[in-house]
């Protein structure tokens, strides 16, 4: 019985090795790879990352580009640079891509980049926001959204002018990412003649936040808290703040700031707590254009649910390299150097034109929004 | 100002510590009796978790039930999985094939919860986290006040269970001599049971203890169960009144670590103290002989 079962299981793989290699063997392929977390703390990033590639996946594949259709096959690396250089690897040795997406945590994404670029495979980024991706980064690595140094100097000149904020406390994970941003906010902050009167780092095994708010609740008057980490803990971070009435979601004057890190939907889970907490969002569902739109109706159709950024970034990369592919990419080489001729790429979270380092110029992507008090957002224009 | 600070520090690391006790209690109490090292214990915490989440989301349950919906499922699984898995390992002779059996026992679990539950935080919030007194100055969540009423609770309860019922005695017994317990007329099979399903049961409640505080994922239970590890070792391996000090203790440490240092070293300092400890009194903050310590 056993042995009859695991027969069946047998050929089964072997069916499915075999339609996989027949999938391979089509010449007008072009193969993605898709590092992303599957695991661990930032496996929602993944999840969501999936959905934004089947959906765009879907709509190219209907007709193709230039004769091409798009596979993708994906490994999970774990936002973590051990398992994430390995799942590289794996990908470069069995799949052969000719194009890789991902990862979304820096450290993760610092770690395959030399591996990708040794393969002379272009890595497109959408989620890591470490400045040594493009600085000095490779020719072959490129970045979609705008880095930590464009976000933080951004977050800090508006606080300071538009929230006329004098003092901070920053709140950020001890990973390059969560490191990067707090440095190069703090730099500008100070330069601006601001004052961080705290700098609290944390890991990402950190529960409980009860005792990071009562530091900060003792820390004097503060005006804004930057906060760089993943949903999860700043979900944590948020309602601990505000049991400890610092920020206005719990009857107190500090206004949390946050980056494009944490995904739509993020206030919902974090309730009352998430009251005036202003953030970058990268990508605005409410936007007119229509491919926006279009973009907001296919993806509520296919999965009943509203669009993250996460899922936007994921479906813009998808399109970038489609246009690629239209603009003469067939291979590798081909498509890493169309990539880096990029000047006028509209998508659904804004523009792309890369500078030499391969780093997206265009800061039409960085939306402010506050939370207003039914938690819904409030567009704040700033940029 | 700076009394006030160390009085809600404090405070926070009483919650805090109370909550690490819950999860090394199970462990402690397996270790006691099967000298065994349970790796599947996190996962145990993070389906007690779950399952208060879904038994409040789903069918309109509230917390306080709930914590006792959390027990009961992880009693059920440990019964299930001892039946299942340990059992029959250890009736081949061997100390080793349970344990490594735990690890897989986690593996498995950890990526059917990722199946079933998906990789997105879970929101877990109870409506006593959200009532916050503010007393001179400090302040404490309804919720924090629930924990520590709950662990004292089963603390006491587990005390007078193991110091004067008969399974209590039973399990002592077993602990102290399997062999000899046997000859006295003593299960040692249904009390090994037992223990697994006890500390099951305790890490299901934990985890619906622990859900509104952590980040509710499918991993959940692995953020905490490296210092419950470290706090069963800093208690004395097996000893519950040493596992209860010693949780407190690094709640205590990490609450302070956080205020007046860093949060990045709490397991520096966690960790230097389980290696001075190993080093200078490894038996342990409460020094029993083993065998008496369930």
């Amino acid at each position: 019985m056993y042995r009859r079962g695991l027969l069946a299981v047998l050929a089964l793989a072997g069916i499915a090795t075999f339609g996989a290699g027949t999938a391979s063997a089509q010449d007008k392929t072009i193969k993605i790879g898709g590092l992303f977390p599957m695991s661990g703390p930032g496996a929602y990033f993944g999840a969501q990352d999936k959905q934004g590639i089947e959906l765009a996946l879907e709509e190219l594949n209907k007709t193709g580009v230039n004769g091409y259709k798009f596979a993708i096959q994906y490994e999970d690396s774990a936002c973590s640079p051990l398992p994430a250089s390995q799942a590289a690897k794996r990908l470069l040795d069995q799949y052969k891509p000719d194009v890789i997406i991902g990862e979304e945590c820096s450290d993760a994404t610092l770690a395959i980049m030399p591996i990708v670029a040794e393969a002379k495979v272009p890595l497109i980024n959408a989620g890591s926001s470490s400045i040594r991706i493009t600085d000095p980064g490779n020719p072959y690595t490129f970045r979609i959204m705008p880095n930590e140094v464009m976000q933080g100097v951004d977050i800090a000149t508006q606080a300071y002018n538009k929230l006329n904020a004098r003092t901070a406390v920053l709140l950020n994970e001890t990973t390059n990412a969560g490191i990067g941003n707090a440095k190069v906010f703090k730099e500008t902050f100070e330069k601006l003649g601001g004052k961080v009167v705290a700098e609290i780092g944390f890991g990402r095994d950190v529960n409980d936040f009860t005792a990071i708010a009562t530091r900060v609740a003792g820390a004097g008057k503060v005006d804004v808290i930057p906060t760089y980490t993943l949903e999860g803990q700043g979900l944590k971070i948020t309602q601990a703040l505000s049991q400890a009435g610092v920020v206005k979601g719990g009857g107190g004057g500090a206004i949390q700031l946050g980056t494009i890190w944490l995904p739509f939907g993020f206030e919902q889970k974090a309730g009352k707590a998430a009251e005036g907490y202003v953030r970058i969002v990268q990508f605005d569902p409410t936007d007119q254009r229509d491919m926006v739109k279009n973009f907001v109706k296919n993806f509520k159709a296919k999965f009943n649910a509203d669009p993250t950024h996460i899922n936007a970034h994921a479906y813009d990369q998808i399109l970038l390299i489609a246009d690629a592919v239209k603009r003469g990419a067939k291979d590798a080489q081909s498509i890493r150097d169309t990539l880096a001729a990029t000047k006028d790429f509209k998508g659904v979270t804004g523009s792309v034109e890369f500078d030499k380092s391969n780093q997206n110029i265009k800061m039409d992507t960085i939306h402010y929004m506050e939370t207003k008090p039914d938690l819904s957002w409030n567009a704040l224009k700033w940029n | 100002m700076t009394a006030t600070i160390v009085a809600q520090q404090a405070i926070n690391g009483i919650v805090l510590g109370s909550l690490y006790v819950l999860v090394a209690l199970g462990l402690t109490l397996i270790y006691g009796v099967l000298v065994q090292i349970n790796f599947a214990h996190a996962d145990f915490v993070t389906l007690g978790a779950f399952a208060a989440y879904f038994f409040i989301h789903l069918l309109g349950g509230n917390y306080l039930t709930s914590i006792a919906v959390a027990l009961v499922v992880g009693a059920i699984l440990g019964w299930a999985i001892n039946l299942t898995i340990f059992a029959p390992l250890r009736h081949k002779g061997s100390e080793l094939l349970p344990l490594i059996a735990t690890i897989g026992v986690s593996t498995m679990m950890q990526n059917a919860m990722l199946a079933w539950f998906g990789p997105i935080p879970y929101a877990f919030e109870t409506p006593y986290s959200q009532q916050v007194f503010r007393v001179a100055g400090m302040f404490f969540t309804a919720q924090s006040l629930i924990i520590i009423a709950v662990s004292a609770a089963t603390i006491a309860l587990l005390y007078a269970f193991m110091k004067f019922t008969f399974l209590g005695k039973a399990l002592r017994a077993v602990a102290q001599d399997r062999e000899t317990a046997g000859l006295m007329g003593i299960n040692p099979s249904y009390l090994i049971m037992l223990t697994i399903v006890l500390s099951s049961a305790l890490a299901g409640m934990a985890g619906a203890m622990l859900a509104p505080v952590l980040v509710l994922t499918p991993f959940a239970g692995t953020t905490v169960i490296v210092k419950a590890f470290a706090i069963v070792i800093i208690g004395g391996f097996g000893n519950v009144e040493g596992t209860i000090l010693a949780g407190l203790l690094v709640g205590l440490i990490e609450s302070f670590t956080t205020q007046y240092f860093d949060p990045g070293l709490i397991d520096i300092f966690v960790f230097a103290l389980l290696l001075l400890m190993l080093a200078f009194r490894p038996t342990g903050l409460i020094s029993e002989r083993r065998e008496e310590n369930v």
